[in-house]
């Protein structure tokens, strides 16, 4: 039984817990919010206790900590956590910036304690079942990959402001999956970036609502990223890779496959229409992933290594994206 | 009736005798080749004659000069054409190099006879209906593009040595695309070019992968992906990205079987080469290009397609060399 402690208990909290309390090895000790209505609420309902940081950490019984909070506060609460020797399951990104990326790690080690971070695509079913067809060689030797990721909608302005921009929010999972894929660190990034979604996203979010991005191995294996912030069909989200020997692809996952054909035409189900619904079943594998390597004492499969990596891709992109030039990296 | 000269009666020269013969406006009246033995064989199948090239284009009956010998002969002849004031169908590319296309354009513009290049891919009937629904502005204003575009298997080595390079040589099928599809020429583009299919392709000179980005003036995007061998056949697909919804044409196989057993769903393969895959819009181009000039319609694809097309690849090219983005004109 792993006892954890969970701090957030907005949107991605609340879907972490209700996983959390659907499992046998696991329970949901406390749950900490900056509002403690919403904590309480939550706590209350899954059988847990509202608590302060300070309370949840000191607790000897809670063994991990689960970080759902706003993304400025993750970096400083995993740091507490590992202070206090737990274990954590941290949500993507560690923090925006390298430095204090680098600082979390660097406290993490020296607590010796499981660092997990939440990169949930790498537990869909689909992309993993292509993940494990690419390492069984299925395909020959990678050559070519292609990350399709479109959001439904615009999130809110304001939102955007704060958001680090869309390499460091969005194409963040993208680069994780192309590492990933890749098998390889891309040393070479180039990103065109543009306005095409709401001129509002450039003048009052401060940033870019659409993006094409190529990327290059020391091998030469290439991959091609496509972003836009609105797709009116749904989340899209595909994934293509090429290798010597043949393809594989993950297509969008819809609620239903039921196709309506009448006399004009034959329609299916549009994808998924949010992450929520795309990726539940990515979210409860994840932290199945985390509680196992927890129990078993095994490594963590996406550690704050990766998410390190992930921030030197998006700034590279970012920094190709406003000098025109391909990005090379170390 | 519209009688046409042809040049050459290669692997596609013989596909567009047949289609001459198939369209009801036109007639193949010459068949001129290098090789006598192969232009008599065609001849004689669509009841045409051969000819030299000077006599068959000093033939007042022939309205049109159909060229589909080898590459480096195409701008020779479509200069020789239009001279002789007979309409041109040009197979792709007009020529490797630019300043050869310019002095072509020159001259047919002078002539004042219309020119038509064979980028098939316009008129497959999936990628037309396509364009067709994205014109009529079922998905809105067009945001990205991105085009799938895999050879089955490398060509001879011989081939690729005079080919011009894949981006001259393949990828401009997708540059023709891409300008078609993006409603607006690109100003910018970024290409990376690798040889991970065969060594000695890479030993010639050339590359065989390729990722390739274009933008337009308005951050219109487009995305090519080449490699010369899919193992799993000709792999030629279109998405359309816009603000309204997306349009995207898959590939085709030679049947809709599919086959659902123990270890899972099996459909066929994609048509395996352009032969087959294009079959369609090589009929279908040829028809556009008799309608153009008995109707006296403008080319739905003219020498100025073929230039952009080669100005695009070029600008890969100098990308891919010098790793760093190309602006356009």
């Amino acid at each position: 039984m792993v006892n954890f402690a969970l701090f957030g208990a907005g949107r991605i909290g609340r879907m972490h817990a209700e996983n959390l309390a659907q499992r046998s090895d696991a329970r949901l000790v406390y749950v900490v919010d900056t509002k403690p209505e919403a904590a309480r609420a939550l706590a209350e309902r899954l059988g847990a206790r509202q608590a302060g940081v300070e309370e949840a950490l000191s607790d000897p019984q809670v063994h991990a900590v689960l970080i759902a909070s706003s993304t400025g506060s993750h970096a400083d609460l995993s740091i507490a956590a590992a202070r206090a020797g737990k274990a954590i399951f941290c949500e993507k990104p560690v923090d925006l910036t390298l430095a204090k990326v680098d600082v979390c790690i660097r406290e993490v080690r020296k607590a010796r304690v499981p660092m997990f971070v939440g990169f949930n695509r790498r537990f869909d079913p689909s992309f993993r079942d292509l993940k494990k067809r690419l390492d069984a060689g299925v395909i020959g030797r990678l050559e070519q990959v292609i990350i399709t990721n479109r959001d439904p909608g615009l999130p809110e302005l304001r939102f955007l402001a704060s958001s680090g921009g869309l390499f460091l929010d969005f194409t963040i999972h993208d680069f994780d999956m192309a590492r990933w894929l890749l098998g390889e660190e891309p040393v070479e990034v180039f990103a065109w970036g543009a306005v095409l979604v709401d001129p509002r996203v450039r003048t009052e979010g401060k940033d870019i609502d659409t993006a094409m991005l190529l990327l290059r191995t020391a091998s030469g294996k290439m991959c091609h990223i496509n972003n836009t912030r609105r797709a009116v069909y749904g989340y899209d989200q595909r994934i293509e890779v090429l290798g010597a020997k043949g393809m594989l692809r993950a297509a969008n996952l819809a609620p239903t496959s039921v196709e309506r054909s009448d006399a004009e035409a034959t329609c299916a189900d549009n994808p998924w229409p949010n992450f929520q619904t795309r990726y539940a079943a990515a979210y409860a594998a994840e932290l199945s992933s985390f509680i196992r390597s927890f129990e078993k004492r095994q490594p963590v499969e996406v550690g704050p290594e990766d998410s390190r990596q992930v921030l030197v891709l998006a700034a590279a992109a970012l920094k190709s994206s406003q000098t025109g030039r391909p990005v090379r990296l170390k | 009736m519209l009688e046409i000269a042809q040049f050459g009666a290669g692997r596609i020269g013989q596909i567009h005798a047949a289609n001459i013969a198939a369209t009801k406006d036109a007639r193949l009246r010459y068949i001129v080749d290098v090789n006598a033995d192969v232009a008599r064989k065609l001849a004689q199948r669509y009841g045409a004659r051969v000819a030299a090239e000077r006599d068959a284009l000093a033939d007042r009956e022939v309205g049109a000069a159909l060229i589909a010998s080898s590459t480096d002969t195409h701008a020779r002849l479509a200069i020789a054409a239009a001279r002789a004031g007979k309409a041109i169908f040009c197979e792709k590319p007009i020529d490797l190099s630019l300043s050869k296309v310019d002095s072509c354009l020159h001259e047919v513009e002078k002539a004042g006879v219309p020119m038509f290049v064979g980028f098939n891919r316009r008129f497959d009937p999936s990628f037309s209906a396509l364009k067709a629904r994205v014109d009529a502005g079922e998905i809105g204003a067009v945001e990205q593009v991105v085009i799938s575009s895999r050879d089955p298997g490398p060509p001879p080595l011989a081939y690729i040595k005079v080919s011009g390079g894949m981006f001259r040589d393949m990828t401009i099928h997708d540059f023709d695309m891409a300008r078609w599809l993006l409603g607006e020429e690109p100003v910018e583009v970024f290409a990376m070019g690798e040889c991970l299919v065969d060594r000695r392709i890479g030993a010639a000179g050339d590359i065989d992968s390729a990722m390739v980005l274009l933008r337009t003036a308005s951050d219109r995007m487009c995305h090519i992906n080449n490699s010369r061998r899919a193992a799993y056949g000709y792999d030629q697909r279109i998405e359309v990205f816009g603000a309204g919804g997306m349009l995207r044409a898959e590939n085709l196989g030679a049947t809709t079987v599919e086959h659902f057993g123990p270890r899972g769903t099996v459909a066929d393969r994609p048509l395996d080469f352009f032969l087959e895959r294009y079959a369609d819009a090589y009929r279908a181009e040829m028809s556009a290009f008799v309608r153009a000039l008995t109707q006296k319609t403008p080319m739905p694809v003219g020498a100025k397609d073929g230039r952009q097309a080669l100005v695009l690849a070029e600008a890969a090219l100098q990308s891919h060399k010098k790793k760093q983005a190309i602006r356009i004109g």
